[in-house]
C-alpha cells in the first residue's frame, strides 16, 4: 500500500506539489487519525491531522482527509480557522493556500446566499495566491473551476477559461492522469458560459476522446438546449456541495 | 348521491337572471379554445389608470435609501358599501401623492371616490403608504379599512354612508411604526378580529434619521427591524398592544405575514415572513398565546421572505403554505412551498413542484383560475427595473469588504439608475392535480415585467371566475379579467359570523364533490401588499352538483348544510342556511 502510494507521488511530483515529505511523526498521527475515523471519532481525527499538518503543513494528504472529516463533522469554522492560522505561519505555502480555499468552500452549501458569496470570494483569494506561489496543474485547474461559479454578471467565467486553457497546457505536456478528464468537462463549461458553443463541443469531444466512457462529458454532448442548460448550471449551484477531496491525486492512475 | 328537490332548483333559476347571476353553466371548451388567452387586461377600460409613486426621501441617505423602499404599491379588496361588488383600495407613496378607492359600478368600471369617502389622504412628509386592509374592527358588518404606513398607520372606520372616519387615537393605534403590512384575525376567538402589524424597519423615523445606523445589521439573520406588532381588539372600539403577552418575540424584517389554521383545531396559527433572514412560525395555543415553533415545524432560514399565503393546494384536507425568497443568477435561495406535514411541520417542495423560481419574488396568492378545483398559484416579482447597467457588482462589492457594518446605510452603495433583478416575468402557475405546477402566464398574458408587487383576487363581476389585481411599483396596476370558456363549475360563499367575528376571518368550508374533499378559508389579508376577497371560491370542474358542505366557524360550531346548485354566489349566516347572493340588493 504504502509502496503503492510512494510511487504514486513519484510520479506525480514531477508536476505537482503533492504531498510534501512527510516525517515519521507526521505520518504516525496521520495513521491515528485514519483509525480514529473508521470509530467516527471525529474529534480525535481532527486532533491528530491538526498535529500532522503542523509538522507537515504542505502534505496535501493530510489537509484532504482533514477537510473531508471537517466535513463530515460539519466543523467547517474549525477547519478554516485552522487555515487560517497555518496559512500565517507558512505564507509561501501554495497547498496551504490552495486547501484554505478549498475550506471556504466546503463550508458554502451550509450558508446563506450571501455569505456564499463572501466565502466563495475569500475561496478565490486563496486560490489566486496558490497559483502566483505554484502554477500548477491543480491550481490552475482549482481557480478556473472556481471563477466558474460566479454569476454571469460578474464576467468571471473569461478569466476561468484563460486558467483552465493553462491546466490543460500542463497535462498534455506529462503522462496522462485519470482526473485529467474534469478539465475537460470544466473547460467546456467555460466555453458555454462565455457563449462559445463550438469551441465547447470541440473540448469535450476531445475530453471524450481522451476518457472514453466519462458521464459527464457524454451527456454535454448527448443533450442540448434547456437540458444542457440545466445540467451545466445545476452543476454550479452554490447549495449543492462540490467535491474537494484530493484524494485522486495520490491513487489515480 | 342525494338529489336536491327540482323545486328548488327551479326557484333559484328563476331568481338568476334578476341579479346579473349566470343563470346556466357555461358551454364546454371548443378545442379551438385550448391555447387561448382566458385573461382579458381591462385597466384602462375600468377606468383604474393611477400609477404608484416610490417615495423619495430627502436626508442624507436618500440615494441610498432609494434602493430599497420600493414598496408601498398595494391593493386590499372588500365590499366596502355592500352593494355585492367587491371595491379595491390601492396606496401610493410619494409625498402629495393620493390614495385610492375605487368604487365597483358594478360592470367592470371603477369610480375613484377616496375623496369624497375621506381615504385618499395617505401621504405627507413624515408617512408613506406601504399597505391596505380591510377589517371589520367593531361587528359592525361594514369593512372599516387600515391603511398601513411607514410612520403613523390609519384606522378609518367606515359610517355606512360612503364616508370614513379617522378613529386612529381613539382606537388606541396612534403608534409610530415603519409598518408594511397587517393582517387581521381572532387569535383568541372572542368574536372580533385582532390586528397583527408586520415592520420592515425598527421605529425609527426614517424620513429624519438621527443616525445612520438603521439598515439591516445583516443579510441572512437581521434582527434589528420592526418586527410584529399585536393590537387585542377590546371589543368596544378600543385596541390594546399585547405582543409580548401573546408571545410573538421577532423583531426580524417583516414584509408579510399569514394566518391559517395548520393543525385544524380551531385556532388560528400564524407565519411571520421576514427579509434578511429566519421566518418565524408561530402556533396557538388556544389560551391567547402562540409558541414560537420555527424550529420544529419549518427550520430556521437564512432568505429573504417576502410573501405569505395559505391554501390547500393538494386537496389533502391541510392547509400549506407559499413564501417567496430571491432566487436569480446571484443568488439561488429558492421561495418555499411549505407542505403541510399535518404534525404542525412542513417540508419544503419547491424544487419537486416546479414553484421554486420565480426570481426576486413579491405576492404569491393561491387561487383556482380554471375553477378546477386545484389552487393554482399566481406570483409577482422584480425590485427595481431601470437602466441596463446591473447594481449586483455594487452591492457584492459592499458585502465582501472585510469589517463592513451592514447597519451603516453609509456603507450601501446607492443605486442610481442600475436594475436590481429587474424587468422579471410574472408566473402563472397552473396546479396539476396538486403534484406539480406549469407556468401558463405567457400564455394568458399575465407575464409582465412591471415591477410587480401585490395581487388582490376577487371575482369583480360575480361571474364565479376569480380576476385579478395586481399593483406595480412606479407604475400602473393591471386588473386582468378572467374569461375562462371551460364551462367549468363552481361556488361561492360570503360567510357572516354571529357568534363569530362577524366578517368570519378564520372559517373554514369543505365542499364535497368529484370524489374529492376541498378546503378553503376565509383569510383576513394573507400575502405581501394585498388583501384578496374574504370571499370563499371552490372549483368544481365537472361536477353539477355537491355531495356535502361543512363550515367550521371560528366560533367552535361546525354546520352541515344541504347541498346546494353550483354556479352561484351564496350568503352564509353563522347557523343559519344559505340564501342567494344578491348582488345590489344587499345595501343598507
Amino acid at each position: 500500500m504504502m509502496k503503492n502510494f510512494l510511487s504514486c507521488i513519484c510520479a506525480m511530483v514531477l508536476s505537482i506539489s503533492l504531498p510534501g515529505g512527510s516525517t515519521a511523526a507526521s505520518d504516525a498521527d496521520y495513521q491515528q487519525a485514519m483509525r480514529a475515523l473508521t470509530t467516527n471519532d471525529y474529534s480525535s481525527a481532527l486532533r491528530y491531522l491538526e498535529s500532522a499538518m503542523t509538522q507537515d503543513p504542505d502534505n496535501l494528504k493530510y489537509a484532504s482527509e482533514y477537510r473531508q472529516a471537517a466535513i463530515r463533522n460539519k466543523d467547517f469554522d474549525r477547519s478554516v480557522a485552522f487555515f487560517e492560522k497555518l496559512a500565517a505561519s507558512r505564507p509561501q505555502s501554495a497547498n496551504i493556500h490552495l486547501n484554505f480555499g478549498f475550506a471556504y468552500v466546503d463550508k458554502i452549501p451550509t450558508a446563506g446566499s450571501i455569505t456564499q458569496v463572501i466565502l466563495a470570494n475569500k475561496a478565490l483569494n486563496e486560490f489566486s495566491r496558490a497559483v502566483e506561489l505554484d502554477p500548477n496543474w491543480i491550481n490552475y485547474y482549482t481557480r478556473g473551476a472556481s471563477y466558474l461559479f460566479w454569476p454571469k454578471i460578474f464576467n468571471r467565467a473569461p478569466l476561468g477559461v484563460a486558467d483552465l486553457e493553462k491546466a490543460l497546457k500542463i497535462q498534455s505536456t506529462g503522462p496522462r492522469r485519470s482526473y485529467y478528464v474534469k478539465v475537460y468537462v470544466s473547460l467546456g463549461d467555460g466555453y458555454w458560459k462565455t457563449d462559445q458553443l463550438d469551441k465547447a463541443l470541440e473540448i469535450w469531444r476531445l475530453g471524450l476522446k481522451q476518457f472514453p466512457g466519462n458521464q459527464q462529458l457524454k451527456f454535454r454532448l448527448e443533450h442540448k438546449g434547456a437540458e444542457l442548460q440545466d445540467t451545466i448550471e445545476s452543476s454550479f449551484d452554490p447549495n449543492k456541495r462540490v467535491d474537494t477531496d484530493l484524494r485522486e491525486l495520490w491513487i489515480a492512475s | 348521491m342525494r338529489r336536491l328537490p327540482y323545486k328548488s332548483i327551479l326557484s333559484l333559476l328563476l331568481l338568476l337572471p334578476a341579479f346579473g347571476i349566470p343563470a346556466a353553466p357555461r358551454k364546454a371548451m371548443p378545442s379551438s379554445q385550448q391555447n387561448e388567452s382566458w385573461f382579458e387586461d381591462v385597466t384602462q377600460k375600468a377606468g383604474i389608470t393611477s400609477r404608484h409613486h416610490t417615495r423619495r426621501f430627502d436626508n442624507p441617505y436618500a440615494e441610498i435609501m432609494q434602493g430599497y423602499t420600493k414598496l408601498g404599491s398595494a391593493a386590499a379588496v372588500a365590499d366596502y358599501d355592500n352593494d355585492g361588488f367587491e371595491d379595491i383600495f390601492v396606496t401610493d407613496s410619494c409625498t402629495t401623492c393620493k390614495n385610492h378607492l375605487y368604487h365597483n359600478n358594478g360592470n367592470l368600471t371603477f369610480t375613484d371616490v377616496a375623496e369624497k369617502a375621506g381615504v385618499a389622504n395617505g401621504n405627507d412628509e413624515n408617512n408613506a403608504s406601504s399597505g391596505a386592509l380591510w377589517l371589520d374592527y367593531n361587528n359592525d358588518g361594514l369593512p372599516d379599512l387600515f391603511v398601513v404606513r411607514f410612520g403613523h398607520s390609519i384606522l378609518y372606520q367606515n359610517l355606512g354612508n360612503g364616508v370614513f372616519r379617522d378613529v386612529t387615537k381613539e382606537a388606541g393605534l396612534d403608534r409610530y411604526m415603519n409598518a408594511i403590512k397587517a393582517i387581521a384575525f381572532d387569535y383568541d376567538n372572542d368574536g372580533y378580529v385582532d390586528l397583527f402589524i408586520g415592520c420592515y424597519f425598527q421605529p425609527v423615523n426614517i424620513f429624519h434619521p438621527s443616525s445612520p445606523r438603521f439598515f439591516p445589521e445583516s443579510f441572512e439573520n437581521a434582527n434589528n427591524g420592526g418586527g410584529v406588532v399585536v393590537f387585542h381588539n377590546n371589543r368596544n372600539g378600543t385596541f390594546t398592544e399585547v405582543t409580548a403577552q401573546v408571545g410573538i418575540h421577532t423583531t426580524g424584517w417583516t414584509l408579510d405575514l399569514g394566518h391559517g389554521d395548520a393543525n385544524n383545531d380551531g385556532w388560528e396559527d400564524l407565519y411571520v415572513a421576514n427579509d434578511f433572514g429566519t421566518d418565524r412560525f408561530y402556533v396557538n395555543n388556544g389560551d391567547g398565546t402562540f409558541t414560537d415553533k420555527t424550529e420544529t415545524a419549518i427550520g430556521f432560514d437564512t432568505k429573504k421572505g417576502m410573501n405569505v399565503d395559505w391554501g390547500d393546494f393538494d386537496n389533502d384536507g391541510f392547509l400549506d403554505i407559499y413564501v417567496t425568497n430571491i432566487t436569480d443568477d446571484y443568488m439561488r435561495e429558492g421561495n418555499f412551498l411549505w407542505h403541510n406535514n399535518g404534525n404542525l411541520t412542513f417540508t419544503d417542495i419547491s424544487r419537486e413542484t416546479g414553484t421554486y423560481d420565480t426570481g426576486w419574488g413579491w405576492a404569491g396568492k393561491f387561487f383556482d383560475y380554471d375553477n378546477d378545483g386545484w389552487l393554482d398559484l399566481y406570483v409577482m416579482n422584480g425590485w427595481v427595473s431601470a437602466g441596463k447597467e446591473s447594481y449586483v457588482p455594487d452591492i457584492f462589492a459592499m458585502v465582501t469588504r472585510p469589517g463592513v457594518d451592514f447597519a451603516d446605510a453609509r456603507n450601501w452603495p446607492p443605486i442610481g439608475n442600475k436594475s436590481l433583478s429587474g424587468y422579471e416575468k410574472k408566473r402563472l402557475f397552473h396546479n396539476e392535480q396538486g403534484h406539480i405546477f406549469k407556468d401558463e402566464a405567457a400564455r394568458h398574458g399575465l407575464d409582465s415585467i412591471k415591477d410587480g408587487r401585490g395581487i388582490a383576487v376577487a371575482d369583480f363581476d360575480n361571474d364565479g371566475r376569480l380576476d385579478l389585481f395586481v399593483t406595480n411599483a412606479d407604475d400602473t396596476p393591471n386588473l386582468y379579467h378572467n374569461v375562462l370558456p371551460t364551462g367549468a363549475h363552481w361556488l361561492g360563499f360570503v360567510l357572516e359570523g354571529t357568534k363569530s367575528n362577524r366578517s368570519a376571518i378564520g372559517a373554514q368550508v369543505r365542499v364535497s364533490a368529484n370524489g374529492r374533499t376541498y378546503l378553503r378559508y376565509v383569510n383576513g389579508g394573507n400575502g405581501f401588499a394585498s388583501q384578496s376577497t374574504t370571499r370563499v371560491h371552490f372549483g368544481l370542474g365537472k361536477a353539477t352538483t355537491i355531495t356535502a358542505l361543512e363550515v367550521r366557524w371560528p366560533s367552535g360550531l361546525k354546520q352541515t348544510l344541504s347541498a346546494l346548485p353550483v354556479d352561484h354566489w351564496y350568503k352564509i349566516l353563522e347557523g343559519h342556511s344559505a340564501t342567494l347572493m344578491q348582488p345590489g340588493g344587499n345595501k343598507r
